[in-house]
C-alpha cells in the first residue's frame, strides 16, 4: 500500500538573497601611520579590551593613531540605528583608514 | 573601508551570515577565546594578546580572497524535493527547513491556490528580511503558511505580521539574541470572530482552538526560512522560548467596560482588524487573584509585574532607553473589577506605576553588577543626573528606595483575554527595542495587485 502513496514535488521555503554581494574593501598595506577607529557596542568588556588593543597596536606600529570608541557612541544602545546610519560619515569626517568593531558575544 | 570585528567563540557562523545578509562575504573577524564575561581580567587579556591581536592585524592588512560562488540556490518555483509525505517531512527536517513537526508538503499548486483566494501578486516584494537579506514576497509567506497548515483565509493576517517584521521599529534582526525572547502576536478586530481566533480558555496555549497555533507556527517557520534564524546562522538563543501562540483579545469584555483594545494604543481604533507584535522574554502567572475592588487586587498584579522583570530592566536604560513595556493580561473577570469601579486603562497604568516597584539596589545589580549591561556600572542617581532616565528613579540616594520598573505609566500594556470565569492574570516582560511593540492593519479586501495570472518566463528564474 505504501507504493500507492501520493508523491509530492515541493518548492523551496526560503527566498532569493536580495542583497547584492560586494567584495570586501581592499586591506591596508601597513598599519604604520594609519588612523584606526574603534567602534563598540558597549558590551562584553570592550572598555577593558580596547585599551589593551590600543596599547599593543601602538607598540607594534609607528605613527598609528587610534580614534577611540567614545567618538562614535554606543552602537547597540538606544540610538543604535541613527548612530550606525551615521557611521560612514563619521568615519570620513575623522579620516579613518580602518575600523576594529566589537564585541559580538 | 577595511574592517575587522571582534567576535566571541561560537559566534563565527552568525558573524559570517550577518555579513552575507548585508551583501559582504568573507568579512574578517578576530576571535575572542571563550566568553569574556566568564573570564578573569588577567585570563581575558592574556588570551587576547596571545590569540586575538594578530587576527586583528591580519583582518586589516591581509587581502581577502573571496571564493567563487558556492552552490547556486534554488529559484522560487524549482522543485527542491520529491517524495511521499514522510520523505518530504524528513528531508525538510534534515535540511533545517522545518521545526520537526509534520508539515503540509508545499507543492507549487497548493501555494498558488493558497494565494489565489485573496488575489495577491505572488511576487509582490514586501521588503527585505533582516538579517538574512532575503526577499520577502507574498510567495515566501505562502510557502511557509502551507507548510504550517494555515488556511488561505489567514493570508491577510500573515501579510500584516510580515509587514510588522519589515518595519525597522520592530527590530526583527534581534530575533536570535542570546536571551531568546519570542514574539507574541495579539490580534484585534472583527477578524477574531470571523476567522475563529480563540480568546477564551487556553488563550495562550497551543492547540486550544482556532488558528492561534498555526499562525504562530507560520511565524516561527518564516523567521527560520526567510529571516535566517537557525542555529547555524542567526539564532544565538542560549535556551530560547517555545513559540508563543497568537493571542486574541476578548473584545466583548473590552467593549463592556469601555476599554480600548491593545491595537488602539498603537494607532488602530477599536473595530478595525490589526495585529500587534512584540518579543517577550519571560512570563509568569498571577494566579487565584482574590478581591472584588481594584485596591484589593492591585498589589498582587503589581507584584507579578515587579517579579517578571529582571535582565530586561536593561531596556529601561542600557540596551534600550525607556523601552521596557511589560504586558499584563487580565482575565475578563479581573478586567470587570476595574470596569465596575469606573477605572480606565490609564487609571490602572498609573496605579501599577506607583505599586510595581523594586529596590534601587536590586535594579542596579540587575543592569550593572550582575550583567555588566550598563557601561561603567552607573547608578540610577548617575543616570538621572545624565538625564537618560526620569527623576523618579532618584528621589533620594537611599539604595533601598523603591523605584519603578518602567519610565512612565503608559509603558504598561494591558490586554484582556483568557477564561472568562477565572481570576487569573499573566505578566510578561518585553525585550525592548529587540522586538518593540509594532502594530499593522490587516487588509482582508480582495487584492488588485495581480494583473495577470499567466506565468512569465522570468518566474522560472525567481
Amino acid at each position: 500500500m505504501l507504493d500507492m502513496e501520493p508523491v509530492y514535488d515541493v518548492v523551496w521555503p526560503k527566498s532569493r538573497l536580495g542583497a547584492q554581494s560586494r567584495p570586501p574593501a581592499h586591506r591596508l598595506d601597513t598599519l604604520h601611520g594609519k588612523r584606526i577607529a574603534f567602534a563598540w557596542d558597549h558590551l562584553f568588556r570592550g572598555d577593558e579590551l580596547f585599551p589593551v588593543l590600543a596599547a599593543e597596536l601602538q607598540r607594534r606600529f609607528d605613527g598609528i593613531e587610534i580614534v577611540g570608541y567614545e567618538t562614535f557612541g554606543n552602537l547597540h544602545g538606544p540610538n543604535e540605528r541613527e548612530l550606525v546610519d551615521g557611521l560612514p560619515a563619521a568615519l570620513a569626517m575623522h579620516r579613518i583608514d580602518g575600523v576594529v568593531s566589537g564585541n559580538g558575544c | 573601508m577595511p574592517t575587522v570585528s571582534l567576535v566571541c567563540e561560537g559566534f563565527e557562523h552568525q558573524a559570517a551570515a550577518t555579513g552575507r545578509g548585508l551583501g559582504f562575504d568573507a568579512l574578517p573577524i578576530a576571535l575572542l577565546r571563550g566568553h569574556v564575561d566568564a573570564q578573569s581580567y588577567d585570563d581575558m587579556v592574556a588570551a587576547f594578546l596571545e590569540h586575538t591581536v594578530d587576527q586583528v592585524i591580519d583582518g586589516l592588512t591581509a587581502e581577502i580572497r573571496v571564493d567563487a560562488d558556492g552552490a547556486a540556490e534554488p529559484a522560487a518555483l524549482d522543485v527542491v524535493a520529491r517524495g511521499t509525505i514522510d520523505r518530504i517531512h524528513r528531508t525538510f527536517t534534515e535540511r533545517g527547513w522545518s521545526d520537526g513537526l509534520a508539515i503540509i508538503p508545499p507543492t507549487r499548486e497548493r501555494v498558488e491556490a493558497f494565494i489565489a483566494v485573496s488575489g495577491h501578486d505572488p511576487w509582490r516584494l514586501i521588503g527585505t528580511a533582516r538579517p538574512s537579506g532575503r526577499d520577502i514576497t507574498v510567495w515566501s509567506v505562502a510557502v511557509n503558511a502551507v507548510m504550517a497548515g494555515c488556511e488561505p483565509e489567514q493570508l491577510p493576517v500573515l501579510l500584516a505580521i510580515a509587514d510588522a517584521l519589515v518595519d525597522p521599529h520592530y527590530g526583527v534582526e534581534h530575533s536570535g539574541n542570546t536571551t531568546g525572547a519570542d514574539a507574541l502576536v495579539i490580534v484585534n478586530g472583527p477578524v477574531i470572530g470571523e476567522l475563529g481566533f480563540n480568546h477564551g480558555p487556553g488563550a495562550m496555549r497551543d492547540g486550544a482552538g482556532g488558528p492561534n497555533t498555526v499562525v504562530a507556527r507560520w511565524l516561527r517557520l518564516f523567521l527560520r526560512n526567510v529571516h535566517g534564524f537557525t542555529a547555524d546562522e542567526h539564532d544565538k538563543a542560549t535556551f530560547g522560548n517555545s513559540s508563543r501562540v497568537v493571542m486574541a483579545e476578548d473584545e466583548a469584555a473590552l467593549a463592556e467596560i469601555g476599554w480600548q483594545p491593545v491595537a488602539a494604543e498603537f494607532g488602530h481604533p477599536a473595530g478595525s482588524d490589526a495585529v500587534t507584535i512584540a518579543r517577550m522574554n519571560s512570563g509568569i502567572i498571577v494566579g487565584s487573584v482574590v478581591g472584588s475592588t481594584p485596591e484589593q487586587i492591585l498589589p498582587y498584579l503589581a507584584d507579578g509585574l515587579a517579579r517578571v522583570v529582571g535582565w530586561d530592566l536593561t531596556h529601561v536604560y542600557g540596551l534600550g532607553q525607556g523601552q521596557q513595556r511589560p504586558l499584563l493580561v487580565l482575565s475578563p473577570v479581573l478586567a470587570r473589577i476595574f470596569g465596575r469601579a469606573g477605572w480606565t486603562k490609564a487609571d490602572v497604568q498609573q496605579a501599577l506605576f506607583e505599586r510595581a516597584r523594586i529596590p534601587a539596589r536590586r535594579f542596579e545589580q540587575l543592569i550593572g553588577e550582575w550583567s555588566n549591561l550598563t557601561a561603567g556600572r552607573r547608578t540610577l542617581v548617575d543616570l538621572v543626573d545624565e538625564g537618560v532616565v526620569p527623576p523618579v528613579f532618584a528621589e533620594s540616594a537611599d539604595p533601598d528606595r523603591l523605584v519603578p520598573i518602567v519610565t512612565e505609566p503608559a509603558k504598561f500594556v494591558i490586554a484582556v483575554a483568557g477564561d472568562p470565569n477565572r481570576t487569573n492574570a499573566y505578566v510578561l516582560s518585553s525585550d525592548g527595542p529587540h522586538g518593540d511593540w509594532t502594530s499593522k492593519p490587516i487588509d482582508r479586501a480582495y487584492s488588485t495587485d495581480l494583473v495577470c495570472s499567466v506565468s512569465r518566463p522570468s518566474d522560472a528564474a525567481r
